[in-house]
């Protein structure tokens, strides 16, 4: 699904990642944790293609295809879906006119056929449900004056709708409560799927608790320093990421 | 005060020497007398008027238009397609000539009069020229001088007029360098309400010169729902004024679209006159290539407990400039005042321009009083958003532009005006959602 080989990539002239390597098979769900300015969002931008975010060297490849070299929203018509970590705010623009244009964007691509309407309110109503969102959400415009929670939830709510093959969540922990932080989760989980796979980012181990990962990577200063299964993530729990800094390289999996 | 007099097309011959509908009467031929005096004084307006600053006429100065107009070839379903409302009374005015043919204006409600201006000027005798002020440097004077035709629209006391009245001014491609200049006059007596539409339009491609002046007259408590469109060719001229008074408890709602045309100018002026009248004056303008849009608008609070809103918004591409200049006059004695104004710009390009400049003048301290304006551009996370959700670059520019200028139409509450009008706006779109 995802291959990535010896990523380098600066922001502003600054090197953030040095040199990640990663393979995500269909099915997986993979946990990226580090610290503060380890590169995780860095990494997540990079994948999803904001301006900005210079690879110097290596590559990513998405199947079979050199990510590199498509416009964001190339990846996303080829059903790579970006849960922001700050979901934007779009006044004028509702919500269920951006699913929609989305949906479409992604039919177009595999060429098919705008969605039929009624289709698509069923569809629309149906995943709702998975994020437990009042269909009022629909009208109102994108984001506009909804609280943390309900925005992550939104982002979920435009996976469901777009059933992406790779789903790159971008500290979709952050901000929630623990009930907002369940609902996503459950959202989430009820996505998971054998040709669907699903990278995480997150500072905290808590969210991981929800959405059981089958791998762990630790990101540390722009480089995969470890990996593992889910008990990675509860040592690091125990013991904070300061070990992490202090093993010696080359014990990336 | 400097003026443009010397001026290609021969306005003030065409005063003196055409002879004009009404040409009879008395005292309109001493209205237009007074009209041509000035004019001949004056001229254009130059830019070293302040109220003309940002806006030159020079070349429209240029310009040899012509006051002959041939007969048009223009068919009905042309002008349903030009029409913004498929049911409405129907008054269309051709390269400057009311056109009964192809007008709807039979079987009216009880209490409604509509007329060509150039059959009713007895009727209109007593308010025409009364909303404006035709010393004010600009294109009163010239309009008065040679208005020929327009609408007159008259509703008796308390009466609500349920369908909409649409009066559609197209120029065609008959009479390509054609100047018209329109009065119309709205007159809402005690209590009475109305909703007009004004949609100016070209049909073929004009290089002719749009020179209208709209009055309206709200008595207590009236009420009138208003919509201007402009939507002419790219090598029209247009310039209007828009002016009203307004009586106790009266309510005048207009909303100012303006798309088309080479040079664009309003000028719009609500006068307070009666406690507890309000207007809203909503306005949007987009506009490309070398077009340029001047709004200047003019709300003057004479009396206490008179209330104003505002809300303009403007979206600038390519070389295009535009102008708002929004004066809100609250009068000595005009106590409990609320205006709230605000003018909002989106620039899709760098080498657009906008000169925007709210203007208030207080002269009441027990007064409320808010306004600002903002320039923008795209917002590129909101850009990058759309496109991580798989909408192209072009599309999710175009959403966002008309995400920007869409609560002034949400605040239109009818649904077939706020359809028609989006309907319009939407193709006007920089590269099309």
């Amino acid at each position: 699904m995802l291959e990535i080989k010896n990523l380098h990539a600066s922001v502003g002239g600054k090197e953030i990642l040095r040199g990640i390597n990663m393979t995500v098979n269909p099915g997986e769900v993979h946990a990226i944790m580090g610290p503060n300015g380890a590169g995780k969002s860095t990494l997540s931008n990079v994948l999803a293609g904001r301006d900005g975010y210079e690879v110097t060297q290596g590559e990513i490849i998405y199947k079979g295809e050199n990510l590199m070299e498509l416009e964001p929203e190339e990846r996303a018509q080829r059903g790579v879906f970006l849960a922001f970590q700050y979901p934007v705010e779009i006044p004028g623009v509702s919500n269920i006119y951006l699913l929609k244009a989305a949906l479409n964007a992604v039919r177009k691509y595999n060429g098919q056929d705008e969605v039929d309407a009624i289709d698509f309110l069923n569809l629309v109503r149906e995943r709702m449900k998975l994020v437990k969102m009042d269909e009022q959400f629909l009208h109102r415009n994108v984001n506009e004056g909804f609280s943390g929670g309900e925005k992550k939830r939104n982002e979920i709510l435009q996976m469901a709708v777009l059933e992406p093959a790779l789903a790159i969540l971008d500290e979709t922990d952050s901000g929630l409560d623990i009930d907002a932080l369940r609902t996503v989760a459950e959202g989430v989980n009820a996505l998971r799927a054998e040709d669907r796979s699903i990278v995480m980012i997150t500072h905290y181990q808590r969210l991981l608790d929800h959405i059981v990962p089958d791998f762990v990577h630790v990101l540390s200063e722009g480089k995969i320093v470890k990996s593992g299964d889910k008990e990675l993530a509860k040592e690091l729990e125990k013991s904070g990421y300061s070990w992490v800094h202090d093993a010696p390289e080359g014990q990336t999996a | 005060m400097k003026q443009l007099t010397e001026i290609t097309t021969p306005f003030s011959e065409v005063a003196k020497t055409v002879s004009l509908p009404g040409a009879g009467l008395d005292w309109l031929t001493q209205l237009r007398q007074q009209a041509l005096g000035l004019f001949e004084r004056q001229g254009l307006p130059a830019k070293k008027v302040e109220d003309w600053k940002y806006t030159s006429l020079w070349q429209l100065s240029r310009e040899g238009f012509t006051h002959d107009a041939k007969a048009s070839t223009l068919q009905a379903s042309e002008v349903a397609d030009a029409a913004v409302l498929e049911d409405a009374y129907r008054v269309v005015i051709v390269d400057g000539r009311f056109n009964a043919e192809l007008s709807n204006i039979e079987g009216l409600e009880s209490g409604l009069t509509i007329k060509p201006m150039a059959e009713a000027w007895d009727q209109a005798e007593k308010l025409l020229g009364q909303q404006i002020d035709l010393d004010k440097p600009g294109l009163n004077a010239l309009n008065t001088m040679l208005m020929q035709d327009g609408a007159y629209i008259h509703v008796a006391a308390d009466n609500s007029i349920t369908k909409t009245i649409e009066l559609l001014v197209i120029s065609t491609a008959d009479n390509d360098r054609l100047a018209s200049h329109l009065r119309h006059l709205v007159h809402l007596e005690t209590g009475a309400k109305a909703t007009l539409v004004e949609n100016y339009v070209s049909v073929g491609e004009t290089q002719g010169f749009t020179n209208v002046v709209t009055e309206v007259n709200l008595a207590d408590n009236a009420s009138l729902n208003h919509f201007k469109l402009q939507h002419e060719s790219l090598g029209h001229y247009h310039i209007a004024t828009l002016a009203s008074k307004q009586a106790e408890g009266s309510q005048w709602h207009t909303n100012n679209i303006s798309l088309g045309s080479k040079l664009a100018r309003n000028d719009i002026h609500s006068q307070l006159l009666g406690e507890q009248s309000h207007v809203t004056l909503d306005g949007l303008y987009l506009v490309t290539g070398d077009q340029h849009v001047d709004n200047h608008t003019r709300i003057d609070h004479a009396v206490p407990n008179t209330t104003s809103d505002e809300v303009y918004k403007g979206v600038l591409d390519g070389k295009s400039h535009a102008v708002f200049n929004g004066k809100v006059f609250v009068h000595q004695d005009a106590q409990k005042t609320d205006s709230s104004q605000s003018n909002k710009n989106l620039l899709l390009s760098r080498s657009s321009e906008i000169d925007t400049k709210p203007e208030l003048e207080i002269y009441a301290d027990d007064v409320k009083c808010a306004h600002g304006s903002t320039v923008g551009q795209i917002d590129q996370q909101q850009l990058f958003f759309l496109r991580a959700r798989g909408l192209d670059e072009t599309a999710a520019r175009s959403l966002l532009t008309y995400a920007f200028a869409v609560d002034v139409l949400q605040r239109i509450k009818s649904e077939p005006i706020r359809q028609g009008l989006s309907n319009v706006i939407e193709k006007r779109l920089p590269k099309g959602a």
